[in-house]
């Protein structure tokens, strides 16, 4: 596409023809206020905030629908341009019912933004702010303040073109303009939640995040979703510091992180409220032992030698053979590596399944959303998982189980009982060794004899190789809890217990030892952070 | 009943007497403390003690003050000595109580034809009986200071001895004017040496006869009673002191003996530089004489006091001195002082016999 | 010292004034010592006299009786919090955490819940303020964007026996009233 040269407040910006003078200034550096303009919605031009002046042209220009021209001369800056900036912010609040104080939204608001960029006056409204419904439920996680809404249409556009789904719509006119539910539908889609997102103001707020922490509270950390095959950059918000708010939660939402490549602007609700898990009260905290039906703890050190001095007994009395091992895709790269060390490598067990059961399958759309609901199942497969490592089946082992020919069952972070049913619990309980390694417990931690608890996703550095084949780094955004250690930590914990060599001390280490096996992982640098920005 | 009978059960009336008036005195001394530096400073001082709500002046905080330390622990470092660290309040507090008994308290009453001696323990050395008490007493605080087992108590005990034997020196010169002039050791004669008036009215006290004797002999004996600006030896706040491992009833001992030292010393000066019981004109009120005699107790009494609100006054008055600074003054400035002043009194003594 | 407009500070040396030889002998200025603070000691011993025969006089002491005479504490200063209410008795916060994160002391903890008004919204459900932690800087009562806490009490009084004794919760700071 041949390029353009354009002047904006004086900087010259080379952009692609066709080009949108807003998207051109945000190249050069140049922020124009705008509510309605979303890079990834179609613009209409309503709110009137982007005004710029161009030279030429006898008024002022909607700068999100004016295509970048070679020779414009572009100021965003003028007295002109500023007034009419500041106009129309006072326009958007005359009815705005400014109640900071209460409204999620304060913090990260656009309305408070551009008011300290461009406003900064006294209100000359004298007349009574007209007053609309309230608190409006119009989704499963969605509460609508109609008052608060600026009629930007942001989340309109997103029903209509992004799901197409179509639930929200803009009636009335003049102040009595307010987007509303088409009649008989509720914004109950699965990606509902990009619309409390691209809201620039309080109108749209997330029923499960309202009123629980103040947003300047959160540290946002860079991170990947772990809701399914496709990885979705997201920002993990956590907060640590007061931790009396959101019930005690630390990661108190997730937000999707702008990344062209794999999930554009948004994320799908079911990876946005999955982070529930971390704070879970299901949450393992220490190495237990059950011994004569009773639960007891255990440290790590003695869980880790007695673990591994049982499994060397038993493997050399009954053969690797009736060893039975379930991982999980929701393993990270680097917990992959050490499993496949100390499972196949070094015990060589008879049974090692890491394939998606019914437990781990679930919808899949053209969105976003894949079938497979785990993150790292090409990287599985990049270790050998599935190919040059012959995984077992459900039915194999279950076989095994009733047959007496499998003694040791050592599942990672999923739940057989699910797969099986619950009556397969009795064919648990004579097993000489039960192992279930995870984050929050689950039927099958009752059942097991040892449990140790691994850290969350939002708890250890990792890499996942999404089903694109792209490798991205999840980051630690809160502490460990308990005692919960991460999976590969745990698996050289017993590997070196048992005499074998595991030198690594921290992800990154494990990580550049494994891009030793997987070519694809050659140059990858761990620390690299991700592109993309939040909108 | 034989007269060594009468003449034992006398001396124990008088001891007792003595003793009582000493203890009392410095528990009515240790309100008077409170009262004093709050009055000098506008504040009301220590008021909260009460029986039945009347609180008579804060009073009751003589009382208040044993019954608290007395049900307080008697805490022992672990790895001091308990003997001595027993031992070493006793000593002190003895060497003191022991100089009440050389006090001249007043003239001698005759009575039925026989003469009781009002001093308790008439002795013919009172004045080096007293200093060497004194002197006894440093033990206590060197012994305090060592028993503790703690290297803040050991240096206070060591400043304090140092303090203590260097003031005595001074002491010893600055008392051996008057003394001369006197030419006694007994107390109760150098009273008595007092008695002369000039021009029929003013007192030959020794205040009058070597008032620069009596300024120093102040000076150094709230030194060695280890009194503000001297109490560096125990000076809590800034150089921690010997008995800082001390607690509960021991630890009121040092108190005590610190008050008894100071009624010790307001008692010594009364005797030996304001005249002891003696005030001009209370003879010719015409009392027989065992009156006299009592009244003159009370005369001595005030004088005592009197000197005792100086002190304090003092006390409240002027800033510790620097350790170095208070030997600088003991061994270079109140030493080679009284020197002169005896020299120079033997020279006036002198030449006006001669003349 | 004196800083320059050009950046050059002017030192002036002050020397310490010489005593002279009465001042060293320093007999002298004890007695004078002596006369200031015994001035001092007859005057007030003199309005305590004064004071005990029933006369009036001005007083002899400047204490304070403090738990019988109450503390006098200047108008402005800032006192133990209390919340307001509005006009129908409901707590006026906002739970809008303001004057949570403006505490330079961590000292107030705030929960927030939906009230069932839906014109008022948000409401504190728990509104904790730890008197042993609180600097009484008044930040929350300027960051307070309802005038919903004051410090205006005129209670100044906070020992306990305990630690959790001197936090104050919601309904403790609702009954509180301004100072008379």
């Amino acid at each position: 596409m041949p390029e353009i040269t354009l002047s904006i407040d004086g900087v010259s910006v080379t952009v692609s023809e066709g080009a949108l003078v807003i998207d051109a200034a945000r190249s050069a550096g140049i922020d124009i206020p705008h509510y309605c303009y979303h890079p990834a919605l179609g613009n209409p031009g309503v709110c009137r905030l982007c005004m710029v002046e161009v030279e030429g042209l006898p008024k002022l220009q909607v700068s999100c629908r004016l295509k970048a021209k070679e020779g414009m001369v572009v100021r965003t800056n003028s007295s002109a341009a500023r007034r009419a900036q500041s106009s129309s912010l006072e326009f958007h609040l005359v009815n705005h019912p400014l109640d900071c104080p209460v409204c999620d939204q304060a913090g990260e608001c656009l309305l408070q933004d551009t008011y300290q960029r461009c406003g900064l006056y006294s209100s000359t409204v004298r007349e009574d702010k007209r007053h609309k419904p309230k608190r409006v439920k119009i989704g499963e996680r969605i509460v609508f303040d109609s008052e608060r809404c600026i009629l930007c249409t942001r989340c309109v556009r997103f029903l209509d073109e992004v799901t197409k789904t179509r639930e929200l719509g803009v009636f009335g006119r003049g102040d009595r303009e307010e987007v509303e539910l088409c009649p008989g539908r509720r914004v109950d889609n699965p990606y509902s939640g990009n619309i409390v997102d691209i809201c620039p103001v309080g109108a749209l707020t997330d029923a499960d995040f309202r009123f629980q922490v103040r947003v300047w509270y959160l540290a946002g950390t860079a991170s990947v979703c772990p809701g399914c095959a496709r990885g979705c950059s997201i920002f993990v918000h956590s907060n640590v510091q007061r931790p009396w708010h959101a019930g005690g939660r630390r990661v108190v939402r997730l937000k999707p992180r702008f990344n062209p490549e794999v999930n554009g602007y948004w994320i799908c609700d079911e990876g946005r409220y999955g982070c529930k898990s971390i704070d879970s009260p299901s949450r393992l905290k220490a190495p237990s032992l059950l011994k004569d039906g009773k639960v007891g703890a255990i440290s790590w050190e003695d869980a880790t030698k007695l673990v591994s001095a049982e499994l060397a007994e038993l493997c050399r009395a009954k053969g690797p053979q009736g060893l039975a091992v379930i991982l999980s895709g929701t393993l990270s790269n680097e917990d992959l590596f050490a499993a496949k060390r100390l499972f196949i490598e070094r015990l060589k067990a008879g049974h090692v399944l890491l394939r998606p059961g019914p437990d781990q399958l679930g919808e899949e759309d053209g969105l976003l959303r894949r079938k497979e609901k785990v993150p790292n199942l090409r990287g599985a497969q990049a270790l050998g998982f599935g190919t040059a490592i012959r995984e077992s089946s459900w039915e194999k082992i279950l076989a095994g189980l009733t047959s007496g020919e499998i003694w040791g069952l050592y599942v990672v972070d999923r739940d057989p009982l699910a797969v099986w049913g619950a009556e397969a619990g009795e064919a648990l309980l004579g097993l000489p060794f039960t192992l279930h390694q995870a984050a929050n417990a689950n039927r099958f931690t009752r059942a097991a004899r040892w449990v140790l608890p691994s850290t969350s996703y939002a708890e250890e550095d990792a890499t996942f190789t999404n089903f694109q084949g792209r490798t991205q780094r999840a980051r630690k955004a809160v502490a460990p809890l308990g005692e919960a250690r991460p999976d590969w930590r745990i698996f050289g914990g017993l590997l070196a217990a048992l005499g074998a060599e595991f030198p690594y001390g921290s992800a990154r280490s494990v990580f550049e030892a494994l891009a030793g096996e997987r070519s694809d992982l050659v140059g990858l640098d761990f620390e690299l952070a991700p592109d993309g920005e939040p909108r | 009943m034989t007269p060594a009978m009468i003449g034992i059960s006398w001396s124990f009336v008088k001891i007792f007497a003595a003793l009582n008036f000493g203890m009392g005195l410095a528990a009515f001394l240790s309100w008077v403390e409170r009262k004093q530096s709050a009055l000098l400073q506008d504040r009301i001082g220590a008021n909260r003690a009460d029986i039945l709500g009347a609180r008579a002046l804060g009073l009751f905080h003589i009382l208040a003050d044993p019954i608290k330390l007395l049900f307080k622990e008697d805490f022992v470092p672990p790895q001091g000595q308990r003997l001595w660290h027993d031992l070493a309040p006793a000593l002190s507090l003895g060497c003191s109580a022991l100089c009440l008994a050389a006090l001249p308290f007043g003239d001698a009453v005759v009575l039925g034809g026989k003469t009781w001696s009002l001093q308790p323990l008439p002795m013919g050395a009172g004045v080096v009986f007293v200093l060497a008490m004194l002197s006894v007493g440093v033990h206590g605080v060197v012994m305090a200071g060592w028993s503790s087992a703690s290297a803040y108590s050991l240096l206070g005990g060591l400043r304090g001895a140092a303090q203590m034997i260097s003031y005595e020196v001074a002491m010893l010169s600055i008392l051996a004017g008057p003394l001369f002039l006197y030419g006694t050791l007994d107390l109760s004669e150098a009273v008595q040496a007092q008695a002369r008036t000039f021009w029929s009215f003013f007192p030959a006290w020794g205040i009058f006869l070597q008032p620069a004797a009596f300024i120093l002999f102040l000076i150094a004996g709230a030194a060695e009673t280890k009194r503000a600006p001297f109490d560096i030896p125990e000076g809590e706040a800034e150089i921690v002191g010997y008995f800082v491992e001390y607690s509960g009833m021991k630890f009121a001992m040092f108190m005590t003996n610190d008050f008894i030292e100071t009624i010790v010393l307001a008692g010594l000066s009364t005797a030996l530089f304001l005249g002891g019981w003696h005030l001009p004109g209370l003879g010719r009120l015409g009392l027989s004489q065992p009156v006299f005699a009592l009244a003159g107790v009370g005369v001595f009494a005030a004088k005592m006091i009197a000197v005792l609100w100086l002190l304090m006054q003092v006390r409240w008055t002027l800033p510790r001195l620097r350790y170095d600074q208070l030997l600088a003054l003991g061994w270079k400035n109140l030493l080679p002082l009284s020197l002169a002043n005896f020299a120079a009194t033997a020279w006036i003594v002198w030449w006006s016999r001669a003349g | 010292m004196i800083a320059e407009p050009d950046g050059i500070a002017k030192v002036r040396i002050v020397k310490a004034p010489e005593m002279g030889f009465l001042e060293r002998i320093y007999l002298v200025e004890v007695l004078k010592g002596l006369l200031v603070t015994s001035r001092h000691f007859f005057i007030n011993l003199w309005r305590h006299m004064k004071k005990a025969l029933g006369r009036e006089t001005e007083p002899g002491a400047v204490t304070i009786q403090y738990p019988e005479d109450p503390a006098v504490v200047a108008r402005r200063s800032r006192t133990h919090h209390r919340l307001l209410r509005r006009e129908d008795g409901a707590p006026r916060c906002a739970a809008c955490m303001l004057c949570e994160t403006i505490c330079p002391a961590k000292c107030i903890r705030i929960v927030a819940e939906e009230s069932p008004d839906v014109m008022i919204e948000k409401r504190a459900k728990s509104f904790e303020i730890d008197l042993g932690r609180c600097v009484f800087c008044g930040f929350c009562v300027e960051a307070c964007p309802v005038d919903a806490i004051r410090m205006d009490t005129g209670r100044v009084e906070m020992a306990a026996f305990w630690r959790t004794d001197m936090a104050r919760d919601i309904t403790q700071l609702l009954g509180e009233r301004p100072r008379q």
